[in-house]
């Protein structure tokens, strides 16, 4: 039975949601580990201020490292289930990569709607522009979870997966993490920020995008 | 075939004597650098090495997605794994230079960084191609994630350089498309980049085929 690619993504991203929904493991781990860290920075700190851009820059390492435990999850579940064949021989790969993309995407930017408020509020950070914050956040989030969804999916197999996709990821993510830095920074400082660095983000999401759809045929269809 | 292998690793090492000669007696001391610019003749031309062979690796991996082939997977693999030592050589050199000259070994500055994430990048793809078993799969994981990688390096070209301040000189061709060095040291140069091109692929063209004699 042919499906529309629109049908496959949205059958996909709701098995995906489904699923996550039913157990909660895999998020509340996420959560957790970034409440943990946050925390943890908060209690180390004493009270200190942080500069705005040290501000920035924790911000964005505790996101890095508590969402990648979620962005690897994508394959590694099924994996583990042993669905993975069952997925590979009916859903067409654009269809898997893009409902998986999308949910995880999806599911770390509400895990970072969570995860900020609690930062912001631990370290007594203002923020001077909410907007610029949710579009760095968006675009943040959106690249990790196309990059994540790619790796884990290459991860498959593989015979050490802890850790293993924090040295895959941090190379691929470093033009998102840079610029998102500098926006969040401008957010707390209230200084004015070049738009440049969201448009640069935004682009290379969507060049990041396209690769992970072009290269995702090759990993699919094994002979 | 044998001969012709041999006779390029006589030109290499004729070569690079000579230049071992030149760097030392031939190039005149740099105005504001003195004999430090020295280290320029190894630096530049093992970053140059580090590049050339991320290039021909994420070629490679192109190559095998296209027409799977063991070759083509043990000449993106093994350009990597020398890369990987060029890279580290112009790293360190690069500390060496940045420490006699600005004081410290490490600052962040532009290049060190962009150097720092294609250390990285080579460090990531040996790790992956460590950890998975299945020769065929690893071939291709490795392959798609040398192409993933690759992405990145022209946006860190553009997007290092804002972040960070810069002290390092200014490229050799620069964006003014004039080349301001003295002749004598141009031409050490090039021959020194020419030197570790025939290094990379003398090493590449024996690593290539010892990986297929130990297969067969």
């Amino acid at each position: 039975m042919q499906v529309s690619l629109y049908r496959a993504v949205e059958a996909v991203f709701r098995k995906e949601a489904l699923i996550s929904l039913r157990s909660r493991a895999s998020w509340l781990v996420v959560l957790m580990f970034a409440l943990t860290t946050l925390s943890c920075v908060s209690l180390l700190m004493q009270g200190d201020v942080l500069s705005p851009r040290l501000a920035a820059a924790m911000l964005w390492v505790i996101l890095f490292f508590s969402l990648l435990s979620g962005a690897g999850r994508g394959f590694a579940d099924e994996e583990q289930e042993g669905t993975l064949m069952a997925l590979s021989v009916y859903g067409s790969p654009q269809a898997v990569l893009f409902g998986k993309g999308i949910f995880m995407a999806v599911l770390l930017f509400a895990l970072s709607l969570l995860i900020v408020p609690v930062y912001l509020v631990l370290m007594d950070i203002p923020v001077f522009s909410v907007l610029l914050l949710f579009a760095a956040l968006l675009a943040g989030t959106y690249g990790m979870a196309m990059a994540g969804t790619l790796l884990s999916a290459l991860m498959v197999g593989a015979k050490a997966q802890n850790g293993l996709l924090a040295i895959l990821m941090l190379p691929v993510l470093l033009p998102i993490l840079l610029p998102a830095i500098v926006l969040t920074a401008g957010c707390f400082s209230g200084e004015a920020v070049r738009i440049s660095y969201l448009v640069g983000m935004l682009l290379y999401d969507g060049i990041m995008t396209l690769a992970a759809s072009l290269l995702f045929d090759f990993l699919w269809y094994e002979d | 075939m044998k001969s012709c292998e041999k006779g390029l690793w006589l030109f290499i090492l004729l070569l690079t004597a000579g230049l071992f000669y030149a760097v030392f007696f031939f190039v005149p001391p740099a105005e504001g650098l003195g004999s430090l610019v020295r280290i320029a003749f190894f630096h530049i031309p093992v970053a140059w090495g580090s590049v050339i062979a991320f290039l021909v690796g994420a070629w490679y991996a192109l190559r095998y997605l296209r027409r799977p082939g063991k070759r083509f997977d043990a000449i993106s693999a093994e350009s990597a794994r020398l890369g990987l030592i060029f890279v580290v050589l112009a790293t360190l050199s690069g500390a060496v230079f940045s420490k006699l000259t600005w004081g410290a070994y490490w600052n962040w500055d532009p290049r060190q960084t962009t150097i720092f994430v294609l250390l990285l990048i080579y460090a990531a793809y040996l790790t992956l191609r460590s950890v998975i078993t299945d020769e065929r799969r690893r071939a291709r994981v490795s392959a798609i994630y040398a192409l993933f990688s690759f992405l990145t390096v022209p946006f860190l070209i553009f997007i290092i350089p804002r972040f960070y301040f810069s002290l390092h000189p200014s490229p050799v061709l620069n964006g003014s498309g004039s080349i301001e060095m003295d002749p004598v040291m141009l031409r050490v140069l090039l021959l020194s980049l020419l030197d570790v091109t025939l290094i990379y692929i003398a090493l590449l063209g024996h690593r290539v085929k010892e990986v297929h004699h130990h297969e067969t």
